[in-house]
């Protein structure tokens, strides 16, 4: 959700103060726009510097969309489908990728599983053909299928029970969105991973990897007219999904609000001499207009060497933390506002969540002020820059807008919401925020 | 089938990245007494100015030294603090950051072209006159301190620090740049302000990327930053690699997974002329999903989810290393699968065919990439110049690999991964000694002597 207000911020700085004006319209993106009639949407952009492109396939699903006894099914199946299909055969699809000098990979959220490719210009039709062939017509080798659930067992040990870190962000989760489907986690309870069938990936597979649930993304040295072709042909035949609309329409707004009504403290033991902690509050969902001003509170709070709580904490004579940050996440369907860092050995971890409650309230009257605003966007406009440096980061800010907002334009109605947000907007959003109540988790090895 | 895909690469590749198409975007000129190298991009009104000074962590007087005076340089000038110093960068979107290596030093500035007079003014004031209070200073080590001793909470981290320790003991890069919990203590202001002014003297290259206003950043520092240049060039003497007979286990608290470095220092006689060579083999073991190890490691057999092979050179040395690491049942299985893998590559015959054509469709085919990413390709730039190698050898680079045959591979493989002298260092659950008893002798370690 950053990502869109990167945008966003850029074309306010038309308005900044300045010396030079700056405009979207400097990055002049050629965007054409391919709907078929089972509901594909394709995006090309043509860039021609270099003989190269990238293509993003972002299908709308991960997290949210699984239940229990099945979760991690979305990244589960984000592992399958590297394994081969009917027409580009068993782990096949690797070797075509790479042996052409391309490269591939993918990622999987509570939102939307994103696959990538980055390959020379020659490659395109064949890529294309191997997405359409394994949207269409996924393998799910049984013997493929055992090997990688202990290769994702692996992995969800490195990303997360080996680390302190990633303990820290699934507590988060699992207590901020507790009872919601955000607050299940997204590689999957373990039990889960060692049950789960073949069978019921395949029908995950058969409910969501259809056109009318994917947005492609085309980002480089490419023919803008060939390439809608190549997308009709080898798409175009694919039949919708009939049930991934009622799946959608089945998960609620209210569904994903969390339920608490008091501040939770949560202790995680951990292999982390410091304490390390996270403090979430529940926001809004993306594109909800009380969010825009809770984007720029955390970037006048925790953003940056000049930041309220990096001043406080950690630029002092007696450093309380060695990290310190705060950030605003929206999501599809709710979103929340969290504050992480490590402390300093020695500090009084209950000392510590005390004294940052008393200050974020402090902070909602002595750190919103006009200046503090226009530094958040200024750094939003280098940050754009750098992230649009390559073609797979146009194609990644295209995709996401066109994935929320069923539109890639979106960034124009957000300035309008950005442009009219004032000191005063912020100093209501913070106040309302430290009001909300909050999940304060921390790993370290001295809990018990 | 394939070599004709890769060979049809080459030509591909080089008809758009000639020499005279990308060499004319990279412009070499004197500006009042600073070399610089200029990238041309204009793309966005933003830019990225780096000055390499040939000084590096090898002139340590006490570990991490150099470091320091680099991170440590906005901490305050006789006019400003260090909030108001983080308060103006941030303020223009600019940012500051450094890399230190134990043979040069690079500092990058990057913001938008219409705040270079500012932002760039404000780089100049902090080597012209930074402080180093010892109040900050103070601060800053107790949080480094703090950040050592957490690291044993990222295994994979304190493996690449310990095999790196291990790895070039008894050569003059084993020193730990950023310092350790002994030698940050005796730091102190003094010398960190006399080893800026050392590194003032160093001799340097300015080097820019972006739109044609980028060259006034090289303006602004002939005229504001107090520098001067010796023209003598950082030397060092080159140590041979030693046999290696233990392997070395590094228990931590709660480890269900073992991390696992296999590696060596290569010297400088050993890489001249092999490069290209090198990196081929690299990506060959372990670069991408279809490379060897993550066939053999990950795809046939489960063990893992990653694995990797660098080889990465400096002007006077070297590292070659394998990255993987497995659940504890298995890590002395993937060591001797490692073990078997680098001792079949030193047979061509055992190179499969379709595996060596489909690595140089891979190598060929992906070269273009190289030059996407402004920034990382001025960063290759400065390392090409620091190493004295001529640009246009990138561009060569997919030429030589339609020329690679097995034999070259087989004998490259032998030559920088010799099992003997790999140096094995596993982060895990000390219950591991007996399996990895049967590789090698292992030697226990505690990780707090590397902090």
């Amino acid at each position: 959700m950053k990502f869109l207000l990167l945008v966003s911020m850029t074309l306010l700085f038309s308005c900044s103060s300045l010396k030079t004006q700056e405009t979207l319209g400097d990055i002049n993106l050629d965007v054409k726009e391919v709907k078929l009639d089972n509901g594909l949407t394709a995006l090309i952009v043509p860039d021609h510097k270099l003989p190269i492109f990238s293509l993003y396939l972002f299908y709308k699903v991960g997290g949210k969309n699984e239940v229990p006894g099945i979760t991690g099914a979305s990244h589960f199946l984000e592992h399958m489908m590297f394994k081969g299909a009917k027409k580009f055969g068993k782990n096949s699809i690797d070797f075509i990728i790479e042996g052409s000098g391309g490269s591939t990979n993918a990622y999987t959220t509570t939102d939307q599983t994103v696959y990538y490719e980055n390959l020379p210009t020659t490659q395109l039709e064949q890529m294309l053909e191997i997405e359409a062939d394994r949207m269409e017509n996924l393998l799910l080798d049984e013997n493929d299928f055992e090997k990688e659930r202990a290769v994702v067992l692996e992995e969800r040990k490195m990303r997360y029970e080996n680390s302190p870190r990633g303990q820290l962000y699934l507590g988060l989760m699992s207590h901020l969105f507790e009872g919601t489907p955000y607050g299940r986690s997204v590689i999957g309870d373990i039990p889960d991973l060692k049950s789960m069938t073949r069978k019921q990936i395949y029908d995950y597979f058969k409910k969501f990897y259809a056109p009318n649930n994917v947005v492609i993304v085309i980002a480089g040295d490419v023919n803008p007219r060939e390439a809608s072709n190549y997308v009709r042909k080898y798409f175009g035949d694919i039949k919708a999904s009939p049930t991934v609309e009622e799946a959608h329409s089945a998960l609620k707004d209210e569904d994903f609000v969390p339920k608490f009504k008091k501040d939770k403290i949560v202790k995680l033991k951990g292999e982390s001499p410091s304490p390390i902690f996270m403090m979430g509050y529940p926001t809004y969902k993306a594109g909800h207009k009380k969010g825009y001003p809770l984007d720029i509170l955390a970037g006048i709070i925790g953003s940056g060497k000049s930041s309220s709580l990096v001043n406080d904490y950690i630029l002092t004579k007696k450093p309380v933390a060695t990290s310190i940050y705060a950030a605003h996440q929206s999501l599809e369907k709710s979103g929340f506002f969290f504050l992480g860092g490590e402390l300093v050995q020695g500090v009084s971890l209950d000392h510590f969540r005390t004294d940052l409650k008393n200050k974020l309230k402090s902070y909602c009257e002595t750190e919103i002020t006009e200046r503090n605003i226009q530094k958040v966007k200024n750094n939003y406009q280098a940050d754009l820059y750098a992230s649009l440096d390559t073609n797979a980061g146009i194609a990644r800010f295209l995709g996401d807008r066109q994935l929320l907002f069923n539109d890639w334009q979106f960034y124009k109605e957000e300035l309008a919401e950005y442009e009219k947000v004032t000191v005063e907007d912020v100093k209501k959003s913070c106040a309302e925020l430290v009001e909300t109540p909050s999940v304060f988790i921390s790993v370290w090895n001295k809990h018990k | 089938m394939k070599i004709k895909l890769a060979l049809a690469l080459v030509v591909a590749t080089s008809s758009v990245l000639a020499e005279d198409n990308f060499l004319s975007t990279v412009k070499r000129m004197k500006i009042n007494d600073y070399e610089v190298v200029w990238l041309e991009d204009k793309k966005f009104p933003s830019f990225t100015a780096s000055v390499y000074f040939n000084d590096g962590a090898l002139k340590d007087s006490v570990e991490g030294l150099t470091q320091v005076t680099f991170d440590q340089l906005s901490s305050g000038t006789s006019k400003e603090n260090e909030k108001e110093i983080a308060e103006f960068f941030d303020f223009y979107g600019a940012s500051i950051n450094h890399s230190v290596t134990h043979e040069y030093s690079v500092f990058t500035i990057r913001g938008l072209t219409k705040d270079i007079k500012p932002v760039v003014s404000k780089v100049c004031e902090l080597f012209n006159d930074a402080q180093y209070p010892q109040f900050e200073l103070s601060s800053y080590v107790a949080r480094k301190k703090s950040n050592l001793r957490n690291l044993v909470t990222s295994h994979s981290n304190l493996a690449d620090r310990i095999f790196r320790n291990i790895s070039l003991e008894g050569t003059n890069f084993s020193s730990n740049v950023d310092g350790t919990l002994a030698s940050l203590d005796k730091i102190q202001s003094t010398d960190l302000k006399s080893r800026l002014a050392q590194i003032g003297k160093a001799k340097k290259t300015i080097y820019l990327a972006g739109p044609k206003d980028v060259r006034k950043v090289a303006e602004v520092i002939s005229k504001k930053c107090k520098w001067s240049q010796e023209t003598e060039l950082m030397t060092t003497q080159v140590s041979k690699p030693k046999e290696q007979t233990a392997l070395y286990l590094v228990p931590v608290p709660g480890a269900n997974q073992a991390q696992i470095r296999i590696g060596r220092y290569l010297n400088r006689e050993e890489a001249s002329g092999k490069e290209d060579q090198f990196q081929f083999l690299s990506g060959f073991l372990g670069g991408g999903f279809t490379s060897k190890l993550i066939q053999e490691l990950r795809v046939k057999r489960g063990l893992t989810y990653s694995a990797g092979a660098y080889i990465s050179m400096q002007r006077d040395y070297g590292r070659a290393g394998v990255v993987t690491f497995s659940k504890n049942e298995t890590t002395a299985e993937v060591v001797g699968l490692i073990r078997n893998i680098l001792s079949e590559m030193e047979l061509p015959q055992r190179i499969d065919e379709n595996e060596f054509k489909h690595q140089q469709g891979h190598q060929i085919g992906g070269h273009a990439f190289d030059f996407e990413k402004t920034n990382a390709l001025l960063a290759r730039i400065i390392s090409y110049d620091h190493q004295g190698k001529a640009l246009s050898q990138m561009l060569d680079f997919p030429e030589k690999v339609a020329k690679m045959t097995p034999q070259i591979l087989s004998r490259s493989s032998k030559e920088v991964f010799p099992w003997e002298k790999m140096t094995i260092v596993v982060v895990g659950d000390k219950s591991l000694v007996d399996s990895l008893s049967k590789i090698r002798p292992v030697k226990i370690i505690d990780y707090k002597d590397f902090l």
